[in-house]
């Protein structure tokens, strides 16, 4: 069983230039805000990062890139998701070489396999290293087959190296459950939040999360992070309700709405990769405009 | 248009003020039935003073859990009068008026203030995936038609499916609606949960958001006031101490708590509130069959629930018979 504990993880963006190839100048930036601004640990590249959007061999440099310019730093934690199991293992195996502290990696997207061959695919990921793994929820739900508390439990009881689980699902009932069940077996099983809804997963008995919006308020993460850590719940409630209303406001930009509120926030990063498009004018500012004049913004940095 | 999008809406208090507080794990009662699978009013008596002797801080019927869709008109009204008559006041009382036709959830309203009910539950009638306007001019018509303090049943379905209370929803049924107190949400959702419950709370502060089964434990500290129960016909003494554990904010207590009505609700999940009524046998309180379609729990289905009820300490630990 792993004893890893990653704490507050920031997800960092992935840049594009206007050629569409990753912009890694600017990566680097984008790393050291995040080493600056609290991160415990790194993720990459997670969904925030474009990552079904990135060739194999972006993806393996993505991964690397970061692990070198983290030097060490914090742990770096490799998300290697793939609807090919073979693809996401080999992925996972150069992760490990590279020298990624923990790999993640959720089910499979594309397909519906039945839950036993989820099990079998995450089984298979998970023992492609020696690394701590995390399973992760999909953001989009709909876009494979549903991860359950039992899938969980069956990959828990197979994988010496489970770690835990990173939760965006956001539903009560499957977090209580995964958390309960997992630490029956393995009394260090984690239950991380996949979001920046830290408070119902502390809640619950999670601890730790990977925290998307740490690109645009990481103070504000840390705040509710840490009170979390103290238990202190119902006393994190307002940040909780300022980072939800910040949440929401983003999500109003699809996928263009974190790159949007970075660039308010004086972090520019470009654009999403194609498909995905930038919002336009003027939408764009209007955005920005909302983002700057949340109040619980005052005291986030500026710039890099 | 979002929320947030929006200025931030003044503060609305309820236009009266309200004369109870909900707060903790409300019961709310199944249906007992005779074998030959009429009502039994005898039964609903029993079941309803079980729970309010028991803790219960206020009664609601009849949920889903209580078979409402395959109670008839009539019978929804007769027994409504049994449980306002049984509960004599001792706690608030909500009745359910949701129904698949808004002219019987209309009816019902009527019925339920003229026998002394408390609050009204109400939802737009589902099955037929209504938009945010025709939720809005449903529970508009039933909050217009009574005197009673309203709450809505939040109950969103995956793929859009159920019938889903946004934050801007409520927020627009706040400003229309004086009498407009709370909300039953079942969305289990942090996400959905916190967009309702920030918006709500500010505006109308005192704003009930109970929870629509006991899974709590992740939305008491985000301001939900509590839950109508799921388990509480078998262990309320475990929904109380759930209750005053969150109160306290004992959270190794409350985990604890939630982690073993969790392991009680997956059992009573199948083809609910079969099950649940399976279950009650071993604690005594044989509340009868369950009206098909759905079936009534196999004498094996009830060895077996006994059986996990032995594993999860609950048959030593709560109370037996009524």
């Amino acid at each position: 069983m792993s004893t890893f504990k990653p704490g507050l993880v920031h997800v960092p963006v992935t840049p594009f230039k206007a050629d569409q190839s990753i912009d890694f100048d600017l990566y680097t930036k984008i790393l050291e805000y995040h080493l600056k601004n609290g991160a415990d640990s790194i993720a990459v590249p997670m969904q925030q990062a474009e990552d079904v959007s990135l060739t194999e061999i972006e993806l393996r440099q993505v991964i690397e890139f970061a692990i070198k310019q983290v030097k060490g730093r914090v742990p770096v934690i490799a998300h290697v998701s793939d609807p090919g199991t073979g693809i996401a293992v080999e992925r996972a195996r150069f992760a490990e070489k590279a020298g990624a502290s923990a790999i993640a990696s959720h089910p499979p997207y594309f397909w519906h396999p039945k839950p036993s061959m989820v099990v079998e695919h995450l089984v298979q990921v998970g023992s492609a290293t020696g690394l701590p793994f995390f399973i992760c929820t999909p953001v989009v739900e709909d876009a494979g087959t549903h991860l359950t508390g039992e899938m969980v439990l069956e990959v828990v009881q197979r994988l010496d190296n489970i770690a835990g689980v990173v939760d965006s699902s956001m539903r009560f009932v499957f977090m209580a459950e995964t958390v309960s069940n997992g630490r029956e077996i393995r009394p260090d099983f984690q239950l991380l939040s996949g979001t920046d809804f830290m408070v119902p997963n502390a809640a619950v008995g999670g601890a730790g999360a990977f925290s998307p919006l740490s690109s645009v308020a990481p103070k504000l993460a840390r705040r509710i992070y840490e009170l979390c850590m103290k238990q202190q719940l119902v006393q994190a409630r307002t940040l909780q309700e300022d980072m939800a209303e910040l949440h929401h406001l983003v999500k109003q930009g699809g996928r263009a709405g974190l790159k949007t509120a970075m660039r308010a926030m004086g972090r520019e990063c470009g654009d999403p990769r194609l498909p995905g498009l930038s919002l336009g004018e003027p939408a764009m500012s209007q955005l920005a405009a909302r983002v700057v004049a949340c109040p619980y913004l005052s005291a986030e940095p500026r710039g890099w | 248009m979002s929320t947030v999008l929006t200025e931030a809406p003044a503060a609305r208090p309820a236009s009266k003020k309200q004369p109870f507080v909900l707060k903790g794990v409300m019961q709310a009662p199944v249906t007992p039935l005779h074998d030959d699978f009429s009502v039994d009013y005898d039964g609903l008596e029993k079941m309803v003073n079980f729970h309010v002797v028991n803790g219960a801080p206020a009664i609601a019927w009849p949920h889903h859990k209580a078979e409402s869709p395959n109670l008839t008109m009539e019978e929804r009204k007769k027994g409504a009068e049994v449980l306002i008559k049984t509960v004599a006041r001792r706690v608030p009382v909500s009745i359910f008026v949701g129904s698949l036709s808004e002219e019987d959830s209309l009816d019902l309203a009527r019925h339920a203030q003229k026998a002394g009910a408390d609050m009204l539950l109400t939802i737009s009638p589902y099955c037929r995936r209504p938009t945010q306007e025709e939720i809005f001019h449903s529970i508009v018509r039933i909050g217009t038609h009574t005197d009673l303090s309203v709450l809505t049943y939040n109950s969103p379905w995956r793929n859009g499916e159920g019938v889903e209370f946004t934050s801007e929803l409520v927020q627009r049924l706040i400003e229309r609606l004086p009498n407009y107190i709370g909300v039953k949400d079942a969305s289990f959702h942090s996400e959905k949960f916190t967009e309702i419950s920030r918006v709500a709370l500010r505006m109308r502060p005192g704003f009930s958001i109970i929870m629509g089964l006991e899974h709590l434990l992740a939305s008491y500290p985000l301001g939900a006031c509590g839950s109508f129960s799921s388990c509480g016909a078998i262990a309320p003494n475990l929904c109380n101490r759930f209750f005053a554990a969150l109160e306290a904010n004992d959270w190794d207590t409350a985990r604890a708590c939630q982690y073993k009505i969790t392991r009680l609700y997956r059992l009573f999940k199948d083809q609910y509130p079969s099950s649940l009524k399976g279950a009650m046998i071993s604690m005594g309180r044989n509340a009868g069959p369950i009206r098909p379609p759905l079936p009534t729990a196999s004498k094996e289905r009830v060895e077996f629930l006994c059986r996990q009820l032995e594993e999860l300490d609950v048959i030593n630990t709560e109370p037996h018979g009524w």
